[in-house]
């Protein structure tokens, strides 16, 4: 995670890139399966369907919701070309998935063979998921007919350049054998300041996948669940800010189109970055499908990173409740408990070979 | 091993998004799995993860007190749990691992009542089918 600051956010938005990305979220909601799947029972009340209005008139998007899903980020290589399930098809996936739930519940999680031999002996100590509540199964899912997050024909995330494959195998090979050394080498989420799924752009994690917004007039407020973040977007047409200001969660500035909230985020830091990018740009739409429903569409892009942007779709679909606090340190032995247990192996080994 | 977490999580998660909270291979000692049977001493329900404290009767009829990793209480309460769930004085079996570096901690692989009913089990109708709505 020692990366060099790239200063050419100005730069990126003088080019229009912005502008550029605009189709591609174009093909979003008139003909989304998604906006199909989720009012399928009442597309003929979606289409005369309004958003609620807050106090300021604006769409209202607050409530609390989940982005909890089956959906994987990338298309399943079995999947490759087949870019959304038919309605058959997305039934004996949601049977598959309770069937799932029910053999683990039943009989146990398997445990893990990470040895990539297949009927080779587990070898990872870990809990249970469904024992203990965390299956995400056992959570509201947000279902949606696309086999992938990122739309489009492929599905993936287009190849890195040459040199950041380079930086990062690099960062890897540098990391190895002190990944334990001392509490700064853990990442972030394990120190719980900071955490991918905050976004943006936001995308599901493995359990508590969960967020609230608020409105109030000229901010909306997206804070998720995991781990306490809460990212102020505000709509009164500001700049951002100055690019010499960088953030963890970056610098978002929000504005409406019709009942779409669009968010623009840059200014990122290199202390979080997105699977390794370093000059970060992040679209988001979020436009209320229904009253369950928000079509959640981003594309990022980082022009030294990827070889073109990419787009994401999905939904996040309403849950009773609260968020409960998520204050992630006041419980988290595991940091303090790994460095013990490292110092423990380390002794042992010191040990063995003395003998 | 935080690859190794991460490979477990996108196999049992496909969808989930590469973080870990944990380092567990690191934290406990595959070699040292136990069955626990104690009764439940308190129940500190705090993120990211619930931790359970038990008596466990040895051999010399002495009482030591284990902790035991477990869910997380957000998602705990979603599923109808309460502080409640879980009294002081219930009698529970824990199998897991013990810490690497000995001592009356373990992540518990499952917990269940003595009399085989699964814990965290059985509390809500799940919401997880295409066509459910509230």
């Amino acid at each position: 995670m020692n990366n060099r600051y790239f200063a050419s956010l100005a730069a990126l938005a003088a080019t229009g890139v912005v502008l550029v990305l605009a189709p591609a979220f174009a093909t979003g909601q008139a003909s989304s399966p998604v906006a199909k799947t989720t009012t399928a029972k009442t597309s003929t009340a979606h289409n005369a369907w309004t958003p609620p209005r807050t106090t300021d008139g604006q769409p209202d998007l607050q409530g609390v919701w989940t982005n909890n899903t089956v959906t994987p980020l990338e298309r399943p290589k079995q999947l490759a070309g087949k870019e959304f399930y038919t309605d058959e098809e997305l039934q004996a996936l949601a049977k598959q998935e309770r069937e799932r739930l029910s053999q683990i519940e039943e009989e146990g999680q398997p445990a893990a063979n990470h040895s990539g031999v297949e009927g080779a002996p587990a070898d990872d100590v870990h809990y249970d998921f469904s024992q203990f509540g965390l299956d995400r199964g056992q959570s509201k899912l947000a279902w949606n007919r696309r086999t992938s997050i990122i739309v489009g024909p492929e599905g993936k995330i287009p190849p890195l350049m040459p040199e950041v494959r380079a930086r990062l195998a690099e960062e890897r090979a540098k990391a190895k054998g002190h990944e334990f050394d001392g509490p700064e080498n853990f990442n972030l989420g394990a120190r719980c300041l900071a955490r991918v799924n905050v976004g943006p752009p936001l995308l599901p994690t493995a359990y508590n996948s969960n967020l609230q917004i608020v409105q109030g007039p000229g901010y909306v407020a997206i804070e998720a669940e995991e781990i306490h973040d809460v990212r102020m977007i505000p709509t009164d047409g500001r700049p951002h800010i100055s690019k010499s200001i960088h953030q963890w969660y970056g610098d978002s500035v929000g504005h409406w189109e019709g009942n779409t909230l669009v968010i623009d985020t840059t200014n990122f830091t290199d202390q979080t970055p997105f699977k390794g990018a370093q000059n970060l740009h992040v679209v988001e739409r979020l436009t209320r499908a229904d009253e369950e429903t928000i079509l959640y569409q981003f594309t990022v892009e980082d022009p030294g990173m990827w070889t073109k942007p990419w787009s994401g779709e999905l939904p996040i679909t309403k849950i009773d409740g609260q968020l409960y606090e998520y204050a992630c340190h006041e419980a988290n032995y595991p940091l303090a408990n790994t460095l013990r247990g490292a110092r423990v192996a380390e002794a042992e080994a010191a040990k063995k070979s003395a003998k | 091993m935080r690859a190794k977490l991460l490979v477990l999580v996108v196999l049992l998660l496909a969808a989930a998004p590469a973080w870990a909270h944990h380092a567990f291979a690191a934290e406990f000692d595959q070699g040292k799995p136990l069955k626990l049977k104690g009764t439940v001493v308190k129940w500190e329900v705090t993120n990211p993860h619930s931790w359970i404290y038990m008596d466990v009767k040895g051999d010399d009829g002495k009482s030591v007190t284990w902790m035991i990793e477990g869910g997380s209480p957000n998602n705990l309460y979603r599923l109808g749990f309460t502080k409640d769930s879980l009294p002081p004085g219930a009698e529970i079996v824990v199998e897991g691992y013990q810490a690497k570096d000995r001592s009356t901690r373990a992540v518990g692989k499952n917990v269940t009542f003595s009399d085989g009913r699964k814990l965290f089990l059985g509390l809500q109708a799940r919401e997880s089918d295409p066509e459910s709505k509230k």
